[in-house]
């Protein structure tokens, strides 16, 4: 089996949680994003156009416990038109963005409307099109405002408290910026979407170094859209476009790839085992044929097991990874095991 | 005979670009017809994409255009492509092949390989058909669209083999029933990796448990029957290729191509099961372009190249002599209005639109195409059509349309005698894309315009609570009742 996990630290792979439902129920449809709750609790964001239902955030664990789920298509209260980001705030409310609508609605920890907020534009305290969410450890709200290409810090109740960040390609300036984490000390770091790098600002947004150019190698990026900063100050970035997450120290130093490597959840094989004639097939399935093209995406396409489009990054309270596997409707699990 | 320039004029850049891509903008006009008519065939002949939106950008947005799992999310890709691309005649070409090789993701499920097979459209479609043919015998979507992976050794499946002649190269009269069963046998062990779930996946409708997994082409040769084959007169241990080389001989091979490219670029020819037992209607063209096939070793290009130079498609008869399918017309209309710059949602519209109007882009209504010509007007499918692309042209929102509009106030106001009914509505004909109409038609847009109606706007629609002064309404009025013309449904 080839999973082309190259490794200076040890990545063990730990599970794959979902099931492709695309209409609602348990399972994910184009998951976008996720949220782990202290409790372990993993709430995501599905993002299909197949149904009224099939945009919506279900609650899940890693261990396969189905929650239930909450919200639907629409742009009433409580309904998502294109839903990009989630965060849990420090009393456990979660907070949901949508790109489409320029507003963040705020839900109980169960899930019930409560508010939201949000103005269209680009003068402090607006937005456009926000595709990131990050509490920092005093409750602020860390909004990427995509379009506006800046990061901007809010209170939980939407009110302005500062911005950094400008077009372009220099220092503390971004091009479409997509998902951003912080480190234990506050430190944020922000992929910085279609300059193919990350950057790291103080918990002010003073810049302090970013990392990555444009390509296919180690350290290398193609459209990253998410990062993640473990306890132990590891840097884990979904490499978009090259179908990967890298793992990197502090120091940005390589430390191993992803490919992915997802196996049949206990969800999947519930509907294999209904279904006998897809059950026996796949007995007869070849997962790794040898494909035909050297393009990651299509790759990814053909091998089942591999990422396809992985979109998110979350470390959950027990300093596992945890990746959205947007286009297979998945979340494939991952142990840093330290040295 | 009509005798033609040997420079260019504006009303056959106009035709040209019509024909050979969605019609051009006063723009793409002005360009075009500074050049030689010949320099400008070739021009669009060998464009090379450059303005299509990058797939990223694409995805980001519309993530159901990333894994392009359903025909809306497929076809709405391919209608951004259309819209946006400068190369619009490697589109149309696709398109041409869609048509012919109609291959349909209400049967297959899964828009990725119809998606895939498009972009196979896209890179071989000017090119050789030899070329052309084996990709398509290669292709996981025509594969198990004709069943080919049930064709196997010593147990054939013609569905392919008898195609393959009927539709995609001969057609009717030209092969044998054992023809059939001998070329399906050289196409024995052509099929798709892990076939069996894949087949089941496609029946049982299922994007279940983790989505769709991309079809890959797989030669199974230990399932293809090498055994000695009679194939129109030939005998040998005949493989696909082989078969398809001896395809690509034949004089009928040449013919039905030509005949179907006059029938796409040119005029509304008889339906296909007619070709029979009708001679073509323009035989001069069909020569000029199996000509250019054998000349240049089966190249699509070259038969192009001649067929845009002949007289047959310069001629003014030539002028307006289709009816424009769905997708001209939607294309044509959205790129008037200035593309997309952006990804934009709208493609979703305009892809539910062709269906809407009769041609379902990936969803032909069976392996024999899409008709054409008269089909594509009925009662319900014309009300379809106006109320698209009077929707378009009344958007003043839309960077083209704003664009139109100031072009023609401008216009107007360098009038010397004023602006004047007449010269607002020849204007607007002239900038939708030098737009020729009937006496009458132009008699009525006239009245129209001179009634004061036009300040109005011709019904209650959207548009006329929208953005603009009287003046902008007014004009978009006019243009919004021509794009509701006879002529603006031809081609």
């Amino acid at each position: 089996m080839t999973t082309e996990t190259r490794s200076k630290i040890k990545m063990n792979y730990v599970d794959t949680v979902g099931f492709g439902a695309d209409i609602g129920g348990r399972g994910f449809h184009l998951p976008v994003d996720l949220s782990v709750r202290p409790d372990g609790r993993v709430f995501v964001i599905s993002r299909s156009p197949m149904h009224r239902r099939g945009i919506r955030v279900g609650i899940c664990d890693i261990t396969h416990g189905w929650y239930g789920e909450f919200g639907s298509d629409g742009d009433g209260d409580g309904q998502f038109r294109s839903p990009t980001a989630i965060a849990h705030g420090p009393d456990d409310r979660v907070y949901v963005a949508d790109e489409e609508l320029n507003r963040i609605t705020v839900f109980t920890p169960d899930g019930v409307f409560e508010s939201n907020w949000g103005e269209s534009g680009s003068a402090p305290g607006q937005i456009n099109g926000p595709s990131a969410l990050k509490f920092t450890a005093d409750g602020d709200l860390l909004v990427v405002d995509h379009h506006n290409n800046r990061i901007q810090k809010m209170s939980p109740e939407g009110e302005y408290i500062s911005s950094w960040g400008s077009p372009g390609s220099g220092e503390g300036e971004f091009n479409l910026p997509w998902g951003l984490d912080l480190d234990s000390s506050g430190r944020v770091y922000v992929a910085d979407w279609r300059n193919d790098r990350i950057q790291r600002f103080s918990p002010d947004g003073e810049f302090i170094d970013m990392f990555g150019t444009h390509g296919d190698g180690e350290g290398q990026f193609n459209r990253p859209s998410d990062v993640a900063v473990d306890d132990g100050g590891f840097i884990y970035v979904a490499d978009w476009v090259n179908q990967r997450v890298q793992v990197f120290d502090t120091r940005w130093n390589f430390q191993a790839s992803l490919r992915g490597q997802a196996t049949v959840s206990p969800w999947a094989q519930e509907y294999l085992e209904a279904n006998a004639d897809e059950l026996d097939a796949r007995s007869r399935f070849n997962p790794y044929i040898e494909v035909d093209t050297d393009v990651a995406h299509e790759v990814s396409a053909r091998v089942e097991a591999y990422f396809w489009d992985p979109i998110a990054v979350e470390i959950d309270p027990e300093g596992r990874l945890i990746v959205a596997d947007s286009l297979r409707h998945r979340l494939q699990i991952y142990q840093r095991v330290p040295k | 005979m009509t005798t033609i320039p040997a420079r260019a004029d504006y009303p056959l850049v106009a035709h040209l670009l019509r024909r050979a891509g969605f019609g051009g903008t006063s723009e793409d006009l002005r360009d075009f017809a500074s050049v030689d008519y010949e320099v400008a065939v070739d021009r669009l002949l060998d464009a090379v994409d450059t303005a299509s939106l990058p797939d990223d950008l694409i995805r980001r947005y519309h993530i159901d255009q990333s894994d392009l799992r359903t025909g809306p999310s497929a076809g709405s890709y391919w209608v951004g492509r259309m819209v946006t691309t400068d190369a619009p005649l490697v589109e149309k070409v696709a398109l041409f092949w869609h048509r012919i090789f109609a291959t349909a993701q209400t049967k297959l499920i899964q828009g990725k390989v119809m998606s895939t097979q498009i972009g196979m459209f896209r890179e071989y479609g000017l090119g050789s058909f030899r070329d052309i043919l084996v990709q398509l015998s290669k292709n996981p979507a025509m594969i198990l669209f004709l069943d080919n992976q049930d064709n196997h050794r010593g147990a054939i499946n013609e569905n392919y083999g008898r195609e393959i002649l009927e539709l995609f190269s001969m057609g009717v009269g030209n092969y044998t029933e054992e023809d059939v069963k001998e070329c399906a046998r050289a196409f024995t062990g052509w099929t798709v990796a892990n076939t069996d779930y894949m087949a089941i996946k496609m029946r049982n409708n299922t994007m279940r448990p983790y989505g769709y997994i991309a079809w890959q082409f797989k030669y199974d040769e230990s399932d293809h029957d090498d055994g000695e084959k009679t194939f129109l007169g030939r005998t040998g241990n005949f493989n696909g290729e082989d078969v398809i080389d001896i395809i690509c001989e034949q004089p009928a091979t040449a013919a039905f191509i030509a005949r179907h490219m006059y029938h796409y670029f040119v005029a509304d020819e008889l339906p296909v099961p007619q070709w029979p037992h009708f001679p073509p209607k323009d035989p001069e063209a069909i020569t000029v372009m199996t000509d250019a096939y054998f000349e240049s070793g089966y190249n699509i290009k070259a038969m192009l190249r001649a067929l845009f130079l002949s007289n047959s498609f310069k001629s003014d008869a030539a002028r307006y002599a289709r009816i424009k399918s769905p997708m001209e017309l939607i294309v044509g209309t959205l790129r008037l209005a200035g593309g997309y710059q952006w990804p934009s949602s709208d493609v979703y519209k305009a892809t539910a639109a062709s269906g809407f109007m009769g041609q379902a882009l990936l969803a032909p209504p069976s392996v024999e195409g899409w008709m054409g010509g008269s089909d594509w007007i009925s009662t319900g499918t014309m009300v379809q059509r106006v109320n698209f692309a009077s929707g378009i042209v009344g958007d003043l929102e839309r960077p083209g349309i704003r664009r139109l509009v100031d072009a023609i106030k401008t216009r107007a106001a360098h009038e010397k005698e004023g602006s004047t009914p007449e010269s607002l509505v020849g204007s607007c004909l002239e900038l939708l894309g030098r737009l020729d109409v009937s006496d009458e038609t132009r008699s009525d847009l006239v009245d129209f315009a001179t009634s004061g109606k036009a300040s109005r706007g011709p019904s209650d629609s959207e548009s006329d609570s929208g953005p603009g002064s009287d003046e902008d309404r007014s004009i978009i009025s006019i243009m919004q009742l021509i794009v509701a013309t006879r002529e603006y449904q031809l081609v």
